[in-house]
C-alpha cells in the first residue's frame, strides 16, 4: 500500500515505520505518555506503536510520522486514529520530547495533517479529544481553530472534545 | 509507504492470509472469551483492537507476523497463526489459536507445519519456540505432536507464566 507523503517548509510527515521505533518507545515509555494512557512499560510500548502503524493497514489512514526535513529526526506523529471505540475518526498528534515543543512543529505538522485529510476523505469535520489538563494541546487546538464541542462527548476519561471543520465548510 | 507484504501460505485445507479490518468482530469474541489465555487474554474490546492492530504493525516493523486462517473451501476464518516477537519477547515463536468451534480438526497442526516450514525454508531461521502457559493442556498436545519439547520457564512481559518449547530444527525434520 502506497501512503502520502506531507511536506512543509521545515517537515516531511510519512507512515511511520521501523526508523521511528526508538522514539516513540522513548516517548510511549516516559512521562509524556500521560495523555495516552501511559506510561507504558517497554513491552506496552511497543504493542502501541505498533497498533498505529497497523492502523494505516487497517484503515488506509493514521498518523503520519512528524520528521525533520533537514535531519530526517522523527519528532512525533500526527493524523486521523479510529478505534473502533470511536464513532469517528479522531484528529490527534503528539511530539516524543520537549525538547522538540515550542517551535511550532506541532502546529505546522497537525495543520498539514488535517489539510490532507479533509481534502483527501471528504470529511466535513474531526474531533481531538484533549484531556482537560494538557494545556499545550488545547492551546494547539485554538490556534488551528477548533472550537469546544460539548454536544459530543470524548470517549476517553478526562478528555474534552475539540472540533474542526473543512475549509469548505467554515467558509 | 507501508509494507504489511503478507505472503499466501496455503495447505491441503487452509488458507494462511493477511489480517483484513471485517476480522475484527471474529478477533474480539476469541479476546473477548477464556480461550485466549494463552495469548495474554482475554481482553476487553479496545485492547482486542490495539492487538489486532499492533499484529498488522509487527508485520511492518518486523517483517513476519500473524496470519489469519480460512478453510480452503469455504472461507471460513478458524483462527490465526503464525511468527510473533514483539518487543519484550523471548524469541521468535511460533505462535496458534483456534476460534471457538474449530478445534479438533487439525487444523492448528496444518497450520503451525506450514508457518514453521516458511520460517525454516523461505526465511532461512533455526530452531525455533513456542511460548505456552501452563495450564494449555491443548497447545501442549500439539507442540508435542510437532516434535517440540519444553525447554526453560519464562515469565511474558505482562507478568504471566509459560514455559519455552523448542521445535525441532529444520534437519531434525527432514
Amino acid at each position: 500500500m502506497t501512503t502520502p507523503v506531507l511536506t512543509t517548509d521545515r517537515l516531511i510527515l510519512r507512515a511511520p515505520d521501523k526508523r521511528d521505533e526508538p522514539a516513540m518507545l522513548g516517548f510511549f515509555t516516559g512521562e509524556r505518555a500521560r495523555f495516552y494512557g501511559g506510561a507504558y512499560d517497554l513491552a506496552g510500548a511497543w504493542r502501541y506503536f505498533a497498533a498505529q502503524v497497523g492502523h494505516w493497514a487497517l484503515r488506509g489512514y493514521g498518523m503520519f510520522a512528524i520528521t525533520a526535513k533537514d535531519r530526517g529526526e522523527t519528532l512525533g506523529l500526527a493524523g486521523p486514529w479510529h478505534p473502533p471505540s470511536f464513532a469517528e475518526p479522531e484528529m490527534a498528534w503528539l511530539l516524543t520530547e520537549a525538547r522538540h515543543e515550542g517551535q511550532g512543529f506541532a502546529t505546522e505538522a497537525v495543520g498539514a495533517a488535517l489539510a490532507h485529510v479533509f481534502a483527501v476523505h471528504r470529511w466535513a469535520s474531526l474531533p481531538s479529544y484533549i484531556d482537560r489538563d494538557n494545556g499545550a494541546s488545547r492551546t494547539l487546538a485554538r490556534r488551528l481553530g477548533a472550537v469546544p464541542d460539548p454536544d459530543h462527548a470524548a470517549p476517553i476519561g478526562n478528555c474534552e472534545t475539540f472540533r474542526h471543520f473543512a475549509p469548505e465548510a467554515r467558509a | 509507504m507501508i509494507q504489511a507484504n503478507v505472503p499466501l501460505l496455503t495447505t491441503e485445507r487452509l488458507t494462511l492470509r493477511a489480517q483484513r479490518p471485517c476480522d475484527f468482530e471474529a478477533y474480539a469474541a476469541f479476546y473477548g472469551s477464556e480461550r485466549s489465555r494463552g495469548m495474554g487474554g482475554p481482553h476487553d474490546r479496545a485492547t482486542a483492537w490495539r492487538q489486532f492492530a499492533s499484529e498488522l504493525g509487527h508485520w511492518v516493523l518486523r517483517g513476519y507476523g500473524f496470519w489469519m486462517i480460512d478453510l480452503t473451501e469455504t472461507g471460513e476464518t478458524v483462527g490465526l497463526a503464525g511468527l510473533w516477537n514483539p518487543e519484550g519477547w523471548s524469541e521468535v515463536e511460533i505462535g496458534w489459536a483456534m476460534f471457538d468451534g474449530s478445534e479438533g480438526k487439525g487444523y492448528a497442526r496444518e497450520a503451525a507445519t506450514a508457518v514453521r516450514a516458511y520460517a525454516y525454508d523461505t526465511l532461512g531461521w533455526g530452531p525455533l519456540s513456542s511460548v505456552i502457559v501452563p495450564d494449555n493442556t491443548r497447545s501442549q498436545a500439539l507442540a508435542t505432536r510437532l516434535g517440540a519439547r519444553p525447554e526453560r520457564d519464562w515469565v511474558a512481559p505482562a507478568g504471566w507464566p509459560a514455559v519455552i518449547w523448542r521445535h525441532p530444527g529444520k534437519e531434525a525434520l527432514a
